[in-house]
């Protein structure tokens, strides 16, 4: 923990220039960032289009089979479920702790959480058979007299989920509002109107700072046992069944860890293009990157140690079920996504023992890539290879994804990316705020932005 | 059981029904595309009650068994065929085949109506009176050049036919692909009788088949399949000494479905069956005594047939040929078997014949084979040659083909095309556009079995009635009526017949059988008879000798060409002849063996096939003398080396969009030569050749093995004798017990159940219930399928086609799981070692402590106060968690609106009303026939009386002919379920997972082998 409370070295800017930095940030675009929205919302229609046809033809077109009844949509779910947890990680938790180098990126990996588990929301929509009935997972009051079962995990999936989405948005407003204000006194015309609205009559006062201060660290408080509580809810949707490969106590410690790893896996993959495309250099620092990086070493060494557990119980076990599964998981006819997911997850971040390579922004993109795609095929592997071997063999299969699988997972890229953009372009992406806290107090000079 | 008495009322009612839209639905023409309007009965028929079925008995006429069957409809709409359990071949029990005939009834590709063709040659619709009037035309223009091929079973239509026919001075052939013409030469040449005898196998104490795969095709199968079953089942029951299960060989080169029912299989080399046969009756004859008295003039011809010059042909131990020949002489009566298709190769009357000699001097005779039985059979294959000569030398000028298409199931080297192209005008009365219609000239479609009056006898003592069940779904006629109409408007040496229509005609027919009968009550005589579905008797057996100069001279039977593997074209067990090709139901019931489904395969033994270098789905190009095709391969360790093995049946190159597209035609690799009166199938040498085609195969299978997990436990024959369950059977025999749990986990198990069990005192759930539960004794079962087409029948399955059967997404509620015993565990490979199978229906085990339930997060699955694990598919949202946490992977998904597909119209008139039409995104599964339950319950109640133990029938139990699945409540102490789960070689599936499951398996009782 030290490693991660230390305070990085002194920003050299003063207040103001902080300010106009991070305002400058929502100038006019480039022409890169349309083309990389076009991109996102390209991507986007994709998997609009892809989920019209499953509306209309059935989710066959997916590459299900028989005993594989969930396969890339319950993978990517989980993917983004996970994703949305560095955020929080991040923003409460490091902020209880008071460590000094969350400042710069916790916006953006809030933000990123909100996205993250706006996306996974769509999916248990998509993924069901009667998309147009989804709300019969809710609790609502309906003249059959009819409840959801609170037995199932997929309803405690719903609440898990849904407490995640408004606690997190309603963290990431409250941390804006200042910074909105911020952006409010530096923009003009119609701009400075909305941000005004936004703003919600901010002026910067003692008295605000104190009651923000105060509610910003209950709401820390509130949002730091869902970090641990959203991702083993999600986990139980798999330990709570009878499947060999599913069935695990280890699970729900398993998932926050694969989780939190995804989540910054996913942070390193936006913020090291985002500082160079919004000129952020000397905001998020090498300081920053080593930190998430030793973040990144601390949860993959847990996954590792989760991965050798899994096969480990598996094997001690005695369970014939058990033990045919993690030898097939492994040597099956899907080996190629076993393997994957313990070289990208367990192995590569292996390499960030060497602060070389904690420092190296091309080399932790690289690994944050391999970080994304490993544990996306860790869920894949969880899913797909444990029901496409349970206990009858007669019925085994092994499933294909189809373009429909590939169809919607681009889909989920594209929506994300285009919140993402869009956030990036409208609120400041690094928080003002904080970073003035980090900045040693002008003396004696009056003046500044907040 | 409701009647029809009053035919003609109820006919005339359904017209009426027809006039005022009532039940147009059951009429036809209707789509559902319109507006369905819910219109009540104008006029109410006393004897129909809406929601309420009207059961009728007829006669199954897919092959020429002739099971009796009882149709159920429901609003004048034939909705399922059951066996009909007075009539003495299937006592109540149906094969797939037989219930799939409603798909035939049904079939959107039959011909809606007359046609003839224009000047261009393209089928135009015309009226019946033209059609007929054609006919009638062509008739006089031709006298005495009438030719007419018939594939109609025995019965007063086909006498009608052949005195029509024979009238005008032209030629009647009645011709069935498969007529067993084989062994009926060696019982005329052995017994000097030209008939077919009946087999008693429930009497066998030790059954020997020499290729006659008796338990899918030959002669009567479901009768065979019961037979088999009483044999095979009784475990330590009945009289001391004599009632024990019987042991079952199988000798052929490929493995069938009986042979993997039986416990020893022998792959003797094609052709040698006669010597081992004869061989094995030399040593019968010699070592036993007790044969019939004129048998040992039998000595001297048989001394030559040494055990040793058999096992040399065969290919087998000398020692092995003693075994089999002791064994089958010490158990009594035994029963050996021969003339199956796909042994018909040029010396299958030898080998009949063998037979013949080989249960006369164990004393079979007029034991388990009982002659005077005359099962019926047409006029062979010679006939057919007979008639294609003089259509080719154009002496025919007016050619009927009935029920038969010989353009398809003759091979196309028989040139039998090119012969009716002789003939100026042709006519078809089948039902379906098939290879031979298509090539006729002018089509009078007949009514289906299920649409007509008329009778059958297939076999002596039994003459059974058909009646209609319901309106005709298309335009069609009955051909007696066309028959006739015809003699009317011919006149002349027809003026003879002239009954009013068939039906008339068939009463007639009827009051002279009542006159024999000795009723005073025609009217009445015909009432019982309809009602019960027609007359049945057992004849008394023949008392048969040996013919005077009985002889043997046994030539090795000739195979053309010079390839390197011989050609084995057997029957298929859902498909027939390739009848059954149109019928999705039949299309989609994975082959028993190879579990394949839709599409052709070769059989390839895994060592030639390592040698060819073809694994699974790759094709293979079969090159004969005759022809060529490409088919993938499967491969099968129950062929030899030596021989590849192709199922008959599809290929078609016409019979409508469900029978085309897909296999192929292995008569295209025969010659059709007139071997000696039948059509050798076994005749044929191949060139294999690998390329580079690649299908994936169709199958329902994923690991063919159990991987030790006890799936079907299997007890040796005197454990099983003595009484020793499961676990005491596996200690007996030295195996530690197959643990799955350990100690510990097994005692938080049962902890664990109690405390699952609680919630059982509460509610509704507290009040007294039924349970309902199951028994499926696997020693009975023999793998048939024919549970699944029920199941289909009754749920409204929808079939999925090959596509979505690749990816596993069939539908179907009950699979028979078939396993390879071969002791490897590597998952990999789909084939075995040694063909050894293991059979197992998997339906939903409706659990009491179900894994699905919990996880339904809206209450879709549920558990019922009887004990059933509910599926409300209108709550069901489509998560598929159910479908995960099954561990027996019985739930099913339509992924799909696969309904919509599989049920166009008319099919969709088949659909149960009593059973939801599953829409597509939701979860479905066996129900346990709920709505048998709940019939059932309903009568009692209005009867006010308790539910008795066999009021309640699921379609599998109800189908299955082995008698192998019992269904009842589990706390009638005196019900059968309850005895069954009682018994000592009971077991659940997978009990260790404290599931609970209410399906009880008997464990299969194996004679343990040379052990």
């Amino acid at each position: 923990m030290t490693a991660i409370t230390q305070p990085g070295p002194p920003l050299t800017q003063t207040h103001a220039e902080v300010t106009r930095d991070v305002v400058a940030t929502l100038g006019t675009p480039s022409r890169g960032y349309y083309l990389a929205l076009f991109g996102a919302v390209g991507m986007f229609l994709v998997g609009l289009g892809t989920f019209v046809m499953l509306l209309k033809d059935g989710l066959g077109l997916a590459g299900y089979v028989h005993p594989v009844m969930w396969l890339v949509y319950i993978t990517t779910f989980v993917f983004w479920v996970g994703i949305g947890h560095a955020g929080t990680l991040i923003s409460a938790i490091l902020y209880l702790f008071r460590s000094p180098w969350r400042t710069a990126v916790y916006r953006s990996t809030e933000a990123m959480t909100v996205f993250a588990v706006m996306t996974a929301g769509l999916f248990p929509i998509i993924h069901i058979g009667r998309q147009w009935i989804f709300y019969w997972l809710l609790p609502y009051p309906n003249q059959r007299m009819l409840w959801p079962n609170f037995k199932s995990p997929l309803i405690w999936d719903v609440f898990a989920i849904g407490t995640y989405l408004t606690v997190s948005t309603t963290f990431l407003v409250v941390g804006l509002v200042p910074d909105i204000a911020a952006v409010r006194d530096k923009v003009s015309g119609w701009r400075k109107k909305v941000y005004a609205m936004c703003s919600l009559g901010w002026t910067g006062s003692d008295n605000q700072w104190r009651h923000y201060t105060r509610g910003y660290l209950y709401l820390a408080a509130l949002a730091t046992p869902l970090v641990l509580s959203v991702h083993s809810v999600v986990s139980w949707d798999f330990a709570m069944s009878i499947v060999p490969g599913w069935h695990g106590t280890i699970f729900a410690p398993y998932f926050v860890a694969g989780a939190i790893y995804s989540g910054i896996g996913m942070v390193l993959t936006l913020l090291v293009p985002l500082r160079k495309v919004l000129k952020l250099e000397h905001m998020i620092t090498e300081y920053h990157f080593d930190n998430l990086a030793k973040l990144t070493l601390l949860t993959g060494s847990i996954l590792f140690y989760a991965y050798l557990m899994e096969y480990f119980v598996g094997w001690y076990s005695a369970n014939t079920f058990e033990q045919t599964t993690f030898f097939r998981r492994a040597f099956g006819p899907q080996w190629w996504a076993g393997w994957s997911m313990i070289i990208c997850n367990a192995f590569v971040s292996q390499l960030l023992w060497f602060r070389k390579i904690r420092t190296n922004l091309t080399a932790l993109f690289v690994i944050s890539i391999f970080i994304n795609v490993g544990m996306w095929f860790e869920r894949y592997v969880i899913i797909a290879s444990s029901l496409s071997n349970d206990y009858i063999p007669y019925a085994w299969a092994q499933a294909n994804p189809t373009w429909a699988d590939w169809g919607i997972l681009v889909g989920s890229f594209g929506w994300f990316l285009m919140y993402f953009l869009l956030f990036a372009r409208t609120f400041p992406i690094v928080a003002i705020q904080e970073i003035k806290e980090m900045i040693p107090m002008p003396r004696r000079k009056r003046g500044g932005a907040h | 059981m409701a009647e029809v008495d009053r035919g003609l009322d109820r006919r005339k009612f359904l017209k009426v029904l027809g006039v005022t839209g009532v039940g147009s639905a059951a009429l036809g023409g209707c789509s559902t595309d319109k507006v369905e309007k819910l219109i009540p009965y104008l006029v109410q028929d006393p004897n129909q009650v809406p929601g309420k079925a009207t059961i009728y008995a007829s006669t199954c006429t897919e092959c020429s068994a002739g099971c009796g069957l009882h149709v159920t409809t429901r609003e004048a709409r034939a909705i399922k065929l059951e066996g009909n359990p007075d009539h003495p071949v299937n006592r109540g029990a149906l094969c797939a085949r037989g219930q799939a005939a409603l798909q035939g009834l049904y079939n959107p590709d039959r011909i809606a109506g007359p046609m003839a063709r224009n000047e261009a040659g393209d089928w135009v619709k015309v009226t019946w009176d033209d059609a007929i009037g054609r006919l009638v035309r062509a008739l006089l223009a031709a006298p005495g050049r009438l030719a007419v091929l018939s594939g109609a079973g025995a019965g007063t239509f086909s006498d009608l036919f052949r005195d029509w026919t024979e009238a005008q001075g032209g030629q009647f052939v009645r011709w069935e692909p498969f007529d067993h013409e084989a062994m009926r030469a060696a019982n005329r040449r052995i017994f000097g009788l030209d008939e077919l005898p009946a087999h008693d196998f429930a009497r066998a104490r030790h059954i020997v088949s020499f290729g006659a795969e008796f338990l899918e095709t030959w002669l009567a199968p479901v009768e065979n399949q019961r037979g088999f079953a009483e044999a095979r089942g009784r475990v330590g029951e009945g009289q001391e000494g004599e009632r024990g299960m019987a042991k079952a060989v199988y000798i052929g080169p490929r493995r069938s479905l009986t042979g993997l029912n039986a416990d020893e299989w022998h792959a003797t080399t094609p052709g040698s069956e006669a010597l081992l046969a004869l061989a094995m009756a030399n040593v019968v004859l010699s070592e036993r005594s007790g044969a019939p008295p004129d048998a040992n003039a039998l000595r001297g011809v048989l001394s030559e047939y040494t055990p040793q010059r058999a096992a040399e042909a065969a290919g087998l131990e000398t020692e092995t040929v003693l075994r089999l020949a002791r064994e089958f002489a010490s158990a009594q009566p035994s029963l050996a078997v021969a003339g199956g298709i796909s042994a018909q190769h040029r010396g299958a009357v030898d080998v009949c014949a063998a037979v013949n000699l080989l249960n006369y001097v164990a004393g079979n005779v007029g034991e388990t084979v009982l002659f005077g039985a005359r099962l019926q059979a047409g006029d062979g294959y010679g006939a057919l040659r007979t008639l294609q000569q003089s259509m080719t030398a154009s002496q025919v000028g007016v050619l009927i083909v009935h029920e038969a298409n010989p353009v398809y199931a003759v091979p196309a080297e028989s040139g039998f095309a090119a012969a009716m192209a002789q003939v100026p005008f042709k006519v078809s009365t089948s039902a379906y556009l098939d290879e031979t219609s298509a090539a006729c000239d002018l089509l009078l479609p007949n009514h289906h079995a299920l649409e007509r009056w008329d009778d059958a006898k297939p076999r002596a003592g039994i003459h059974a009635l058909l009646q209609p069940v319901m309106e005709p779904v298309f335009g069609t006629k009955p051909t007696g009526d066309v028959l006739l109409e015809t003699a009317r408007l011919v006149g002349g040496a027809l003026g003879g017949f002239s009954a009013v229509n068939f039906e008339a005609h068939l009463k007639d027919a009827w009051a002279s059988v009542a006159q024999a009968a000795g009723a005073s009550d025609t009217v009445e005589f015909w009432r019982e008879s309809l009602r019960r579905g027609g007359r049945f008797a057992t004849p008394e057996p023949t008392v048969v000798g040996l013919a005077a100069g009985v002889r043997l001279q046994l030539t090795e039977p000739a195979l053309d060409g010079d390839g390197e593997f011989t050609l084995l074209p057997y029957p298929s067990p859902m498909l027939f002849d390739g009848r059954g090709a149109n019928r999705p139901w039949l299309r989609e019931n994975p082959d028993p063996v190879s579990k394949i489904t839709w599409h052709s395969w070769v059989e390839v033994h895994p060592d030639t096939a390592a040698r060819l270098d073809v694994r699974d789905g790759e094709h293979l190009r079969l090159t004969s003398p005759h022809g060529a095709l490409e088919v993938p391969v499967y491969v099968y360790a129950g062929v030899r080396r030596d021989v590849i093995a192709l199922p008959l049946g599809l290929g078609h190159t016409e019979f409508g969009a469900y029978a085309t597209g897909e296999g192929v035609n292995p008569l295209d690799l025969l010659s059709a030569d007139d071997g000696s009166g039948f059509l050798p199938y076994l005749s044929t040498r191949v060139e294999v050749e690998r390329t580079r085609g690649f299908t994936k195969l169709a199958t329902t299978q994923g690991n063919p093995r159990q991987l030790g997990r006890g799936i079907v436990e299997t007890m040796p024959l005197p454990l099983a004798e003595r009484g020793l369950t499961v676990a005491q059977s596996y200690e007996e025999q030295g195996h530690a017990e197959h643990e799955i749990n350990p100690e510990l986990e097994r005692e938080a198990i049962v902890g664990w159940a109690e405390v699952q069990q609680e919630k059982q005192r509460f509610g509704g759930y507290a009040d007294p219930h039924p349970k309902w539960g199951m028994a499926v004794d696997l020693s009975r079962c023999t793998g048939c399928s024919a549970c699944v087409t029920a199941c289909y029948a009754e749920n409204n399955i929808p079939w999925v086609g090959a596509d979505e059967v690749r990816r596993g997404r069939e539908m179907s509620w009950m699979r028979i799981e078939r396993y390879w015993e071969d002791g490897a565990h590597d998952g990999g490979a789909s084939h075995a070692e040694s063909a050894e199978a293991r059979f197992i229906p998997v339906m939903c085990q409706h659990c009491d402590n179900a894994p699905c339930e919990p996880v339904c997060p809206v209450y879709a699955s549920y558990h019922t106060p009887d004990g059933l694990n509910g599926q409300v598919y209108n709550r069901c949202v489509g998560t598929r968690y159910c479908g995960n946490n099954c561990p027996y992977k019985v739930r099913y998904y339509n992924w799909f609106a696969f309904a919509k597909r599989a049920f166009p119209e008319p099919m969709s008139l088949q659909l149960n009303p009593e059973v939801t039409v599953r829409a597509r995104g939701v979860m479905e599964k066996c129900t346990f026939c709920i709505q048998r339950i709940r019939s059932a319950q309903h009568t009692a109640r209005l009867e006010g009386r308790e539910v008795q133990d066999g009021d309640v029938v699921t379609a599998c139990a109800q189908a299955c002919p082995s008698g192998a699945i019992v269904f009842g409540n589990v706390r009638d102490p005196e019900s059968r379920v309850a005895a069954a789960r009682q018994h000592p070689r009971g077991y659940h599936l997978l009990e260790d997972l404290n599931v609970r499951p209410s399906v009880t398996y008997l464990a299969k009782v194996i004679h343990s082998v040379e052990a």
